[in-house]
C-alpha cells in the first residue's frame, strides 16, 4: 500500500488562486499611494498566505496549516490596528494620505520619485514638525556614578 | 428518466433558459426595433453556457466545482477592483468582497472554523476599523493621489513573471504526497473497521500513539513530517482537532499570540492620536 498520492488538480488550482490573491497585493502594495489602501493590499497578501496554509494542510491531512492561518490571523489583526493608528497619526501630520509625503524615511541613496502636481500641495519638508515621541519610561543607565566609584577604588 | 432529470439539473436549467431566450429573439414582434433585447442574449448565453457546463456531468460532481469557480472568480475580481479602486471606501468594500469568497474557498478546503473566525476578524473588526478611518481622514473632493498610482508598468510586469514562475512551478514540480490519513482509514476499512468515535481518548500525545499502535502499525513516512502525525479518527478541519492542536502542540505559541496581541493594541492605544493634541 502506497500512501503517496500525487496533488490532485483541485488543491493545485486552489493554489493558484492563492498565489493570484498574493500578487494582486503586491501590486496594489507597491503601486498605489494612498496609506489606507496600502495597508488594504497587504492584508490581501494575507489572505493569499492563509489560503494556502489551508490548503497545504488539506493536503497532508494535518491540523497544521490550519493552526497556522490562527496565527496568521492574530498577527493581522495585530497589524491592521497599529497600521491603522499610525495613519491616524500621520494623517493628523499634514492632513493627507499621500505615501510620498513621508519619502524622508526611505533609504538616502534611493532615487526619489518623478515629482508630480497631482498632490495637494504639501511639501515634504512640512511634515516633519510634530513627530509623535513616547513617554520616557525607566531609569536612566547610572554610567556616570559607576565610573566615579570605580576611580574612588 | 426523471432520475435522470434530477442528476442532471444544470443541464436542464441550461436548456430551459435557452429555449426562453431563443423565443424572445424570434423577430415576431411588430413594435420593437430591430435590435435584440439584451435580455433575450444574456438568457441565451447564460443557458448555453450552462447548458455545456452540466453536460455530462452529475449533481454531486457540478456543486464543488461551480462553488469553487464562483468563490475565486469573486475573491479574484474583488481583488482586482479593489487595487484599483478610485475611492478608499469603495476599495475597503471590495476587499469585504474578497475576504467573504475567501472564507467560502476555506469552506471547500474543509477549513468551516477558519471560515467562520475569518468572517468575525475581517468582517467585523477590520473592516469597520477601516471604513471609520476613511471617514476620519476623508478628503474634500477626490484627491489626487487617489487618482494616479506609482510604477505601475514595472509593477504589474514583475508581478505577472512571479505568478508566471510559481504557476510554472506548481504544474511540472508536482509532488507525490504522503497522506497517511487516507492509508489510515483504507486500512481501517480493509479490516473490518471498528467504528473509533465512542473509543475514550487521552489528552496526552503519546498515550494517544500508542493505543492507535495497537490497531494499525504506523507505516514510516517517506518524507518525514514533523509537525503532528495524522489522526485518522478525527477528520482534518475539525474543531476538536484543530483545538488539539492548538492547545497541546502549539501552547506556547497561542500565548506568545495573546502577548502580542495585548502589546498590539497597548501600542495602538499609544499611537493614536488624542482629543488634546488636536482634532484630526
Amino acid at each position: 500500500m502506497n500512501p503517496d498520492t500525487p496533488m490532485n488538480p483541485e488543491e493545485l488550482r486552489t493554489l493558484m488562486v492563492a498565489a493570484g490573491l498574493f500578487v494582486l497585493g503586491a501590486i496594489g502594495f507597491v503601486t498605489r499611494r494612498n496609506l489606507i489602501l496600502l495597508v488594504l493590499s497587504a492584508e490581501l497578501m494575507l489572505h493569499g498566505v492563509s489560503l494556502s496554509l489551508v490548503t497545504f494542510g488539506r493536503m497532508h491531512q494535518t491540523a497544521e496549516g490550519q493552526a497556522f492561518t490562527i496565527f496568521v490571523l492574530t498577527v493581522a489583526a495585530c497589524e491592521a490596528g497599529l497600521a491603522l493608528s499610525l495613519v491616524l497619526s500621520l494623517y493628523r501630520q499634514v492632513h493627507s494620505l499621500d505615501v510620498r509625503l513621508w519619502t524622508e524615511l526611505r533609504e538616502p541613496d534611493v532615487q526619489q520619485p518623478p515629482a508630480d502636481d497631482s498632490g495637494s500641495g504639501i511639501s515634504p519638508d512640512s511634515a516633519y514638525t510634530g513627530i509623535p515621541k513616547l513617554t520616557p519610561a525607566g531609569i536612566a543607565p547610572r554610567s556616570v556614578p559607576s565610573e566615579t566609584t570605580s576611580t574612588k577604588a | 428518466m426523471s432520475l435522470w432529470i434530477q442528476q442532471h439539473p444544470l443541464t436542464i436549467i441550461g436548456l430551459i433558459l435557452w429555449a426562453l431566450g431563443l423565443t424572445m429573439l424570434m423577430p415576431n414582434r411588430s413594435g420593437t426595433s430591430g435590435r435584440p433585447s439584451p435580455i433575450a442574449l444574456g438568457l441565451t448565453a447564460i443557458g448555453l453556457l450552462s447548458f455545456l457546463a452540466g453536460f455530462g456531468r452529475t449533481e454531486a460532481a457540478l456543486v464543488p466545482e461551480l462553488l469553487f469557480w464562483i468563490f475565486s472568480a469573486g475573491a479574484l475580481a474583488g481583488g482586482v477592483l479593489m487595487i484599483t479602486a478610485r475611492n478608499p471606501v469603495y476599495g475597503a468594500l471590495w476587499f469585504a468582497l474578497t475576504t467573504l469568497c475567501t472564507c467560502g474557498l476555506f469552506l471547500t478546503q474543509s477549513a468551516p472554523f477558519l471560515a467562520a473566525a475569518t468572517v468575525i476578524v475581517y468582517a467585523g473588526a477590520v473592516i469597520v476599523t477601516f471604513l471609520f478611518v476613511i471617514m476620519l481622514a476623508r478628503q474634500s473632493g477626490s484627491a489626487g493621489y487617489d487618482q494616479k498610482s506609482q510604477n505601475a508598468v514595472i509593477a504589474c510586469l514583475c508581478a505577472f513573471l512571479l505568478i508566471g514562475a510559481i504557476t510554472k512551478t506548481l504544474q511540472t514540480k508536482a509532488v507525490n504526497i504522503s497522506r497517511p490519513t487516507l492509508a489510515a482509514a483504507e486500512t481501517k476499512a480493509q479490516t473490518g473497521g471498528v467504528t473509533t468515535s465512542e473509543q475514550p481518548r487521552s489528552n496526552t500525545l503519546s498515550l494517544e500513539l500508542s493505543a492507535d499502535a495497537g490497531q494499525a502499525p504506523p507505516e514510516p513516512d517517506p518524507v518525514p513530517n514533523y509537525l503532528s502525525k495524522a489522526d485518522a479518527t478525527t477528520p482534518v478541519g475539525s474543531l476538536r482537532g484543530l483545538g488539539r492542536s492548538l492547545f497541546s502542540d502549539y501552547l506556547f505559541a497561542v500565548e506568545l499570540a495573546g502577548t502580542l496581541l495585548l502589546v498590539a493594541s497597548i501600542g495602538a492605544i499609544a499611537i493614536a492620536p488624542r482629543r488634546e493634541e488636536g482634532a484630526l
